[in-house]
């Protein structure tokens, strides 16, 4: 293949970069060099924001930061969700309760709604310790169910934990008798919980003066959440632990045919997923101050859900650039007004026919009915193209069959 | 216990009334699963453009002052146009948005469902109204309520149910009795051998997705009737409740659609009248978790597939 390349006229390397395909955009883009220069980037851009605005008459730097803000915040949710859907191939329904979850766990334990004012290590462990809790409960029963029924029942969780979180402002009555005292109030009801503690943070964090952290803070707490995110993921990707959740997305017998404790690993990624998920709902309570069920609708599920697949799933690349993307398209889509969602729409059934594995997609670019294998299995290096394979002659044909007793079709002769 | 004796048969019946709803739209959610194992995240939307449509109809004649046409006729406009309406908007959005997919991964189907949804959505609150439609009910359907004992339920809640049985009986006659049926049942079992036994598999999908949706459009028209408002967000709730009955009954099977409709409508009464109204929906959406977790398949039968 290298041969060919030598011999045609040199070509641009950003064109060669572009043919070569979404396998080799994830290896480029999944460098280590690579992330951690955007890492770096992505790190300065507020401070380049702040020099514009000093500088000219521009004033938009803190509403482009918060939306960046709200981009590395989805960026999280969905690299998150990628874990599961992605690589394990676990549809789950329910994943933006597992965000509310980590939201209520955090503001309960750090606001004046039960005086409680944890510092930040034990509202962590609080949170991680609940989310926890919650996937077990749902992912042990679920989890021995198959694809399409695990994401019902995820998603019948998602919708009670969202009544639930509206409905827990009074103390519940059932058939006439009234649990816990009139004054009970956990959850806030359709108001949620208001003034809820900014992030505790030690004073020896580096850009962190005084008690009120600015939006940018938080911008960059997203971002180290999100960089150790896509630093574990890609490091479990080519480990045991990465390798079963492949097996197991791609044929669960076969995996558990190879000897993959296939429920252990599927509730693995589930239950890593929802902490994660968890965690992102801390940060984002300490950001926004407040907990409220409207932003833990089922359309936020479907939001981040949009985010993975348009950025193609098992691409963690692919999931931070469809997060950018469907967070900024509405802002840019603004002046649309009211057709905003009209054209968001169209944008993403289009995108999905054309591109129905997503931007960076690598995952079963195959139909279903013949299910077997990805083209991410296949690696450049071990990729060999067909022309150098030895022909399949009618000798050889014979020779097989009677050593396998299987009937193997000789290649058409050209 | 003497509450529970005197309000059990009017909870029954609201709860028949309100079942029989989303049985309607159930059958939508469950053909199309049987066939093409796809989760049609858009139905409830068809529903309510459905709803829409009949709406649109009754205004136009009711507040037009045409008093000479009998209310009947009108209703039967309605009718017409919201199954007509959504039945071709149903084969629209299968043609455009899910046939180009048939062969892609599992996700990309729900996604443009979602997409499609989200469009529905969007456009009707858009170009038509962000606020509730009142559908002119009182001069178009008799102002009765028919009342045995101390069980009363409104003229429309009884046409309700009454229209639904009748309409899942023609389906289940139409499946099950019919040449035309038969290769649909035959597509749900084996896409790829129906086509060889000389099927027109793209034909039986139009067909189903033309019956879900002509149904799921009846259905928005009975809830205009019946609520006299229609809004755009209407399909929402209905269509997550829809699908958890046909979920309940076994998602693919007609008949489980249809007792798992009644079956949800039921629960969902008891446990708003005699638990808690608080929780009505958390009721429907437990009763869904343990129906799964204890019979994966669904209450009722065999699935029409036994893929699922």
């Amino acid at each position: 293949m290298s041969a060919h390349v030598a011999d045609a006229e040199p070509v641009h390397w950003l064109k060669r970069f572009w043919e070569s395909g979404p396998y080799e955009w994830n290896r480029a883009l999944t460098k280590p060099q690579v992330l951690f220069s955007l890492l770096i980037v992505a790190s300065a851009v507020p401070f380049v924001l702040q020099y514009v605005e000093d500088n000219s008459a521009w004033t938009g730097a803190e509403f482009w930061i918060r939306i960046l803000t709200t981009c590395a915040m989805y960026a999280c949710l969905a690299v998150a969700l990628n874990l599961v859907v992605g690589y394990a191939g676990l549809l789950n329904l329910g994943f933006i309760a597992f965000f509310a979850i980590g939201s209520y766990a955090y503001a309960l334990v750090a606001s004046d709604q039960l005086h409680h004012h944890l510092p930040l290590w034990s509202a962590l462990v609080t949170v991680v310790a609940v989310t926890l809790g919650f996937a077990l409960l749902v992912g042990i029963p679920s989890l021995r169910l198959r694809g399409d029924y695990l994401a019902i029942v995820t998603l019948a969780f998602g919708l009670i934990i969202r009544e639930i979180t509206i409905d827990l402002d009074r103390p519940p009555v059932l058939a006439g008798h009234q649990f816990g005292p009139s004054d009970f109030n956990l959850t806030g009801g359709t108001a949620g919980i208001h003034m809820v503690d900014p992030l505790q943070l030690p004073p020896w964090v580096p850009l962190i003066h005084g008690a009120a952290l600015q939006s940018r803070t938080y911008y960059w707490i997203f971002l180290g959440f999100l960089a150790i995110s896509v630093f574990c993921l890609l490091r479990w990707r080519g480990a045991r632990t990465g390798r079963a959740w492949v097996a197991i997305r791609e044929d669960e017998l076969a995996a558990r045919a190879m000897g993959v404790n296939t429920f252990k690993y599927r509730l693995l990624a589930f239950c890593t997923s929802a902490v994660m998920a968890g965690i992102v709902g801390l940060i984002d309570a300490a950001y926004i101050h407040n907990a409220f069920p409207g932003s833990f609708d089922i359309q936020g599920t479907v939001l981040v859900f949009i985010m993975v697949v348009l950025g193609g799933l098992g691409s963690i690349p692919g999931s931070i650039v469809g997060a950018t993307l469907v967070t900024i398209l509405p802002f840019v889509l603004q002046q649309l007004v009211l057709y905003k969602y009209v054209v968001f729409s169209i944008v993403l059934i289009v995108l999905m026919i054309f591109r129905p594995q997503g931007l960076l997609g690598i995952v079963s670019i195959r139909p279903r009915a013949a299910m077997g294998g990805t083209v991410e299995l296949l690696t450049a290096e071990s990729a060999i193209e067909a022309s150098e394979l030895p022909a399949v002659t009618d000798r050889d044909a014979a020779d097989l069959e009677s050593a396998s007793g299987a009937i193997v079709a000789p290649e058409p002769k050209p | 216990m003497d509450y529970f004796l005197q309000n059990f048969p009017q909870q029954l019946v609201n709860g028949l009334e309100a079942g029989s709803l989303y049985a309607l739209i159930a059958l939508g959610y469950t053909l199309v699963y049987g066939i093409l194992e796809m989760l049609n995240f858009a139905h409830g939307d068809v529903f309510m453009v459905g709803g829409f449509l009949g709406a649109g109809v009754a205004v136009l004649f009711v507040h037009n002052g045409v008093a000479s046409i009998p209310p009947a006729l009108i209703v039967a406009l309605m009718v017409l146009a919201a199954m007509g309406g959504s039945g071709l908007l149903g084969v629209g959005i299968e043609r455009i948005a899910y046939r180009p997919l048939r062969n892609a991964n599992r996700l990309a189907p729900l996604i443009t469902a979602i997409g499609v949804s989200l469009l529905l959505e969007s456009v009707v609150q858009v170009q038509i109204s962000p606020a509730p439609v009142l559908v002119p009910s009182n001069s178009l359907t008799p102002q009765i309520v028919f009342q045995v004992g101390n069980i009363a339920t409104p003229f429309m809640g009884a046409t309700l149910f009454v229209a639904a049985i009748l309409l899942m009986v023609g389906l289940d006659l139409f499946v099950f009795r019919t040449r035309f049926g038969s290769a649909m049942r035959a597509t749900a079992q084996d896409r790829e051998a129906a086509t060889f036994m000389g099927i027109d598999v793209d034909r039986v999908i139009v067909v189903t997705f033309l019956i879900g949706s002509a149904l799921a459009g009846v259905g928005g028209i009975l809830f205009g009737l019946r609520f006299s408002t229609v809004n755009f967000f209407m399909g929402y709730l209905l269509g997550i409740k829809a699908f958890t009955a046909a979920v309940i009954g076994g998602i693919g099977n007609l008949r489980g659609a249809m007792v798992g409709g009644l079956l949800l409508g039921v629960l969902e009464s008891m446990g708003g009248g005699f638990i808690s109204s608080q929780y009505q929906d958390t009721f429907a959406f437990l009763a869904l978790i343990l129906v799964l977790l204890v019979r994966p398949q669904g209450l009722f039968g065999q699935p029409l597939t036994d893929r699922a």
